[in-house]
C-alpha cells in the first residue's frame, strides 16, 4: 500500500503512547471545476489537496488530528496529538466509546469508468458547456444562462491497528445547466438534469449522458414561461413528484433521520436529532407498504459507492425501511455498538483532514411497478412537481416544507398547465404513509447530492438517493405565500 | 518549514514569492491561507469528538491577456509550488477571453490595522483547555438535571495575498467559539459565544443561559399558526441577515436584477429605524482588513435608515458597472460575485427586555433552523424555530412553546420592526435582537 511505512509509523506511535485502537488515513484529491455564464468562462479551477490523519481511541474517548505535511516528524506530532486529544476527552467521557469488530482487510478498489476525463481536453470540456449554455441563453427572456461540470478524483489509503490495509481510488463526475429568468417583480429558474445536475460515480460518460444541449432550449423556455404562469394553488391535493424531487425528499426525511449518530444525539446542537428513536426499530410504520428503502453502498453509478468506508468497514446493502416498517439505521463501529445494529460501511470524511462520521450513503427508494405516465391515471385533481428549489425540515426531521422549480396541474388524469412556485408541506411519517404508487425501474435514477452538510467542523459529503417519480395522496400544497 | 508550529509569516511570504517569481503569466495573483483549527464536540455531557487540523492552501490565479485560470494546492514544496503555478498558466492559456476582465488590482493604501485580531493563547490552546470548558458546561448541566450538546473551538489563521503588480498583504488572527444546547426531557435552550480571544468567553455563564432557557421552556404547548409579534434573538437575526447578504447585497445579483436592491438604490425598502452595513473593523467582529484580491476592505452602508444605498463590489464588478471597488472579492475563481462578510445591524435604543415589556401577546425566538429561500425577489424564507421558543403575555415570558415553522419576507419584516440595543457577535455578523410585528407562523411540529 502506498504510505504503508508512514501509516505503520503513525499507528505504532499512537499505540506506544497508549491508544487501544488507532487508524491512519492518507488521502489525495484532485477537483476540477468548469463553469460558464452568459457566453463566458466564469470559472476554471484545478485544485489538489493531500495529507493524512490519525484517529486514536484512548480510555474510551476519541482523539483526531490531521496535517498536510507528510514527514516522520509530523507523523509523530500528529499521532501524539491525537492521543493527547483523546486523553483530554477521556476526562469527560461518559460511558466510554467502544468499537464493534468488523474484521481486517487487505484490499484495493477503483471506481469503474468508461471514459477517462483526462482524455478529454479542456477545450472540449469548455465547448461542451458553452454549447449548452448558448442554447439556454438564446431563449428570449433569459437573463442568465449557466452550465458547469465537476470531476473529482480521490485516492485513499487506510490502515488500522486491527490490521487493515485498504487502498481505493474513486472517480465522480457531474454536470448541470441553469436558466434564470428575471421579470419585473419575479425571478424564476430551471435547472437540469434534476435539482442540481447529474452527479454519479464514473468517468466523463456521466457528463456526456446528462444531455445538457438536448434539453437546454426546453429549460430556458420553461424558466421564461414560469414568469407569467399561474401561482400554484393552495389546498390539500394529490401530489406526484419527479424522481429527482423524491430523491431530495428521501435525503431529508429518511436519510438524515436514519443516521444513527443523529438518533443517539451526537449531532444534537447542529444538524439535529431524529424522531426515529431506537424504540421504534422493527415496529414503527414509517411509510406505506409500497415504501422500501435500502442503503446500498455497492450500488453501481451511485455517488457514494466504494468498497470500504473510512473506518475500514466493507460497503454493504442494508434495508432501512421494509414494506413501510423501520428496520435499520446507517451506523458506524462506535454507534452500532450502542444500538445493537450492524455497521453498513457508511462512515466517511469529506477529505483526509476531517474526522470520519456517519454520512447518508446511497439511500434508495426501490422502484415500483407503475410506468411514469400511469401515475397520473388515478388523479382527479392534483399537482405534478418537478425539481427542487427550496427545502426545509425541523431538527428532528418531522415538519418539512419543500418548494419545486415547476409544477403542472393534474386534472382527471391529465397533466395540464404550468404552475409557478409550487410548494408542499407535511410531517414525515404521515407523508410517506400517503405514498400509494412508485414509478417503475425504467424511470428510476440514482440521483446524486454532491453537497450535503453535517458535522462540526462542517463537512460536505456526496450522497445518492435513487428514486423514481412517486405519487402521494392528500398533501398540503401551495404553502409559503399565504402571508 | 516549521513542524511544531504553524507556518509563520516569513515562511508563507517565501512560498508566495516563489510562486510569483516562477509564473510566466502576464499577471499573477497568489493567495495563501494557513490554519490550525481545533474543535471539541460534546453531547449527553461527554466529549464524543475532538479534532485538530493543520493545513495550508496556495491559490494561484494566472492572467494571460483577458483570460484567467486558477489552480490550488496544499503541496508547498518547490515541486508543488511550481506545479500549481504551471497548472494555473495552462488553464489560462486554454480559457476564453472575458472582455470585462479589468486585470488584477494594483497596490493601494488604506489597509486598516486590526491590532486585537490575534491572541496567542487562543492560537495555541491545548486540547485540555477546550476539555476544561466542556467540563464546566457539563457541571452546570448536572446541577440542573439537564444534558448539553455543543462544541468549544479555537483556531489560528494566517492569510496572505500578493500579485505581480505589487500588492502584498498579510494578516494573522485567532478566533474561538462556544456553542451550547441544553436539553431537558421535553425542552431545550441555546447559548453561543464568539471572540477572537478565548479568555473573553465564559463557558459557565453561557451554560447557565442555555440551561435557563431549557428549564423555562419545559412542558411546551402548541401555539396555533398565525401572525404574531415576535422577538428574534441575535442567532435568529443573524440567519435572516445572512440570507440578505447572499441573495442581494452583492453586485452580481444586483446587476442581474434578481436582488431586492436592484433598481431601488435611493429608495426606502425597509423601516427607517433599520441601518445595515458591512464593517470589517467592528470591534466585536472577525473581519479581515483586505479582500481576497488584496484590496483594502471598505466599510459600506448597505441600507441606511431604511434606504437602499449600495451593494458591495470587487474589481471585476467595479470595472463592469463603473463603481468604486469596495474590496469585497471572494477567492478566485468566483462565479458568484462579491459578497459582504461582516454585516452589522446597527442597534436601536431599547434593550431586549424593555421591548418585551411592551408586548401583550407574542413569541420570543432564541434560534432558527434550516432556513431556505422560497422566493428570491420577495425575499420570502421558510424555516423552523429551535432551542427555546417562549410565549410572551402582557410583557412577560410565561411559558415554553413547541417549535413552529415560519414563512416570512425578510424585507417586509424589516419594515415593521424595532431593533434592540446591545448587539453581539453571532458567527461573522454583529446583530442585536429584533422585534417584528405580524410575523407569520404557518405550522407547528411535535416538540
Amino acid at each position: 500500500m502506498q504510505f504503508d511505512a508512514e501509516a505503520q509509523r503513525a499507528l505504532d506511535t499512537a499505540a506506544s503512547l497508549g491508544a487501544q485502537y488507532a487508524d491512519a488515513r492518507f488521502g489525495e484529491s484532485r477537483d476540477e471545476h468548469i463553469e460558464v455564464r452568459n457566453g463566458l468562462v466564469s470559472a476554471i479551477s484545478d485544485s489538489d489537496s493531500a495529507g493524512f490523519s490519525v484517529r486514536a481511541l484512548v480510555d474510551g474517548a476519541w482523539g483526531f488530528a490531521s496535517s498536510a505535511t507528510v514527514t516522520n516528524e509530523e507523523i509523530d506530532r500528529v499521532a501524539k496529538l491525537a492521543v493527547d486529544i483523546a486523553r483530554a476527552s477521556a476526562k469527560v467521557k461518559g460511558q466510554g466509546i467502544s468499537l464493534l469488530p468488523v474484521g481486517s482487510f487487505t484490499d484495493t478498489y477503483k471506481t469503474p469508468f468508461e471514459i477517462d476525463p483526462a482524455s478529454v481536453t479542456l477545450n472540449d470540456r469548455v465547448s461542451h458547456l458553452l454549447a449548452a449554455e448558448r442554447e439556454v441563453s438564446a431563449v428570449k427572456g433569459i437573463t442568465v444562462g449557466r452550465a458547469w461540470m465537476d470531476i473529482w478524483r480521490t485516492k485513499k489509503s487506510f490502515a488500522s491497528t486491527d490490521g487493515s490495509r485498504i487502498e481505493q481510488e474513486l472517480l465522480q463526475c457531474g454536470s448541470a445547466l441553469h436558466a434564470l429568468a428575471v421579470g419585473e417583480s419575479d425571478v424564476q429558474d430551471r435547472m437540469f438534469p434534476g435539482t442540481g445536475g447529474l452527479y454519479q460515480t464514473g468517468g466523463y460518460e456521466i457528463i456526456k449522458k446528462a444531455n445538457l444541449l438536448e434539453n437546454a432550449r426546453r429549460i430556458g423556455e420553461e424558466a421564461v414561461a414560469l414568469l407569467t404562469a399561474e401561482q400554484c394553488p393552495s389546498g390539500t391535493m394529490d401530489l406526484i413528484l419527479s424522481g429527482d424531487q423524491v430523491s431530495l425528499q428521501i435525503h431529508e426525511s429518511i436519510g438524515h433521520a436514519l443516521e444513527l449518530d443523529r438518533v443517539l444525539g451526537w449531532e444534537a446542537n447542529f444538524s439535529g436529532t431524529s424522531f426515529a428513536t431506537l424504540d421504534k426499530l422493527g415496529t414503527f410504520r414509517y411509510g406505506s407498504e409500497h415504501v422500501n428503502v435500502v442503503c446500498d453502498m455497492t450500488c453501481p453509478l451511485a455517488l457514494a459507492t466504494y468498497k470500504y468506508d473510512d473506518e475500514g468497514t466493507p460497503a454493504k446493502s442494508v434495508y432501512l425501511i421494509r414494506d413501510g416498517k423501520l428496520v435499520g439505521y446507517m451506523a458506524g463501529r462506535d454507534t452500532a455498538q450502542v444500538a445493537g445494529v450492524e455497521p453498513g460501511g457508511c462512515v466517511r470524511a469529506e477529505y483526509w483532514g476531517r474526522l470520519p462520521m456517519i454520512r447518508i450513503g446511497n439511500v434508495n427508494l426501490e422502484p415500483g411497478s407503475v410506468p411514469f405516465e400511469n401515475l397520473f391515471d388515478d388523479v382527479k385533481q392534483g399537482i405534478y412537481m418537478e425539481s427542487n428549489r427550496s427545502w426545509s425540515i425541523d431538527d428532528k426531521r418531522l415538519n418539512f416544507q419543500f418548494g419545486c422549480q415547476i409544477g403542472y396541474e393534474i386534472k382527471d388524469g391529465k397533466k395540464g398547465k404550468i404552475l409557478k412556485n409550487p410548494t408542499y408541506a407535511g410531517m414525515t411519517p404521515t407523508f410517506w404513509r400517503s405514498c400509494d404508487a412508485i414509478g417503475n425501474a425504467a424511470s428510476w435514477v440514482p440521483w446524486g447530492t454532491p453537497n450535503c452538510g453535517k458535522g462540526e467542523p462542517l463537512q460536505t459529503a456526496r450522497s445518492c438517493q435513487g428514486a423514481a417519480p412517486t405519487r402521494f395522496r392528500g398533501v398540503e400544497v401551495g404553502v409559503g405565500y399565504e402571508h | 518549514m516549521s513542524i511544531n508550529a504553524m507556518l509563520d509569516r516569513g515562511e508563507l511570504e517565501a512560498i508566495v514569492n516563489q510562486a510569483l517569481q516562477s509564473s510566466k503569466a502576464d499577471e499573477t495573483e497568489v493567495l495563501i491561507s494557513a490554519g490550525d483549527e481545533s474543535l471539541t464536540r460534546y453531547t449527553h455531557n461527554f466529549i464524543h469528538e475532538s479534532v485538530s487540523e493543520r493545513n495550508c492552501h496556495l491559490n494561484v490565479r494566472a492572467v494571460i491577456g483577458k483570460k484567467t485560470g486558477v489552480a490550488s494546492t496544499n503541496k508547498l514544496d518547490a515541486a508543488g509550488i511550481s506545479d500549481v503555478v504551471q497548472r494555473a498558466f495552462d488553464i489560462a492559456r486554454l480559457s476564453t477571453e472575458d472582455k470585462n476582465f479589468p486585470g488584477l488590482p494594483g497596490p493601494s493604501e488604506g489597509v486598516v490595522d486590526l491590532p486585537d485580531a490575534f491572541d496567542a493563547d487562543t492560537a495555541t490552546a491545548a486540547p485540555e483547555v477546550r476539555a476544561s470548558s466542556v467540563l464546566e458546561i457539563t457541571k452546570v448541566m448536572r446541577l440542573h438535571n439537564l444534558y448539553a450538546a455543543g462544541y468549544v473551538a479555537t483556531r489560528h489563521d494566517c492569510v496572505g495575498v500578493a500579485n505581480s503588480k505589487g500588492v502584498k498583504r498579510f494578516f494573522e488572527s485567532s478566533d474561538s467559539a462556544i456553542n451550547i444546547k441544553a436539553i431537558g426531557s421535553n425542552s431545550s435552550g441555546y447559548a453561543e459565544g464568539f471572540a477572537r480571544a478565548f479568555g473573553e468567553l465564559d463557558a459557565a455563564v453561557l451554560a447557565e443561559r442555555a440551561a435557563k432557557k431549557a428549564i423555562d421552556s419545559k412542558d411546551p404547548v402548541a401555539l396555533d399558526p398565525g401572525k404574531y409579534t415576535v422577538v428574534l434573538e441575535p442567532p435568529a437575526v443573524r440567519e435572516f441577515l445572512g440570507y440578505l447578504s447572499w441573495i442581494g447585497f452583492g453586485a452580481q445579483p444586483f446587476e442581474e436584477g434578481s436582488s431586492f436592491m436592484s433598481g431601488r438604490i435611493g429608495q426606502k425598502i425597509v423601516g427607517d429605524n433599520v441601518t445595515i452595513r458591512d464593517d470589517f473593523a467592528h470591534p466585536l467582529g472577525d473581519g479581515i482588513p483586505f479582500d481576497f484580491e488584496g484590496v483594502p476592505r471598505q466599510k459600506v452602508g448597505l441600507i441606511e435608515n431604511g434606504i437602499a444605498r449600495s451593494v458591495v463590489y470587487d474589481s471585476y464588478y467595479a470595472a463592469k458597472l463603473g463603481h468604486a471597488n469596495t474590496g469585497h472579492a471572494l477567492p478566485a475563481p468566483n462565479p458568484d460575485g462579491p459578497m459582504p462578510l461582516n454585516v452589522v445591524l446597527d442597534p436601536g435604543a431599547r434593550e431586549q427586555q424593555d421591548i418585551i415589556k411592551d408586548i401583550k401577546h407574542g413569541v420570543l425566538v432564541s434560534r432558527t433552523w434550516y432556513i431556505r429561500l422560497v422566493d428570491q425577489k420577495k425575499t420570502i424564507i421558510t424555516g423552523m424555530t429551535r432551542d427555546g421558543v417562549f410565549l410572551i403575555e402582557r410583557g412577560h415570558i410565561t411559558r415554553g412553546l413547541k417549535n413552529m415553522r415560519f414563512n416570512e419576507s425578510i424585507i417586509d419584516a424589516l419594515g415593521r420592526c424595532e431593533v434592540a440595543a446591545m448587539p453581539v457577535r453571532s458567527e461573522n455578523l454583529v446583530v442585536p435582537a429584533v422585534r417584528i410585528d405580524d410575523f407569520h407562523f404557518s405550522s407547528g411540529t411535535e416538540f
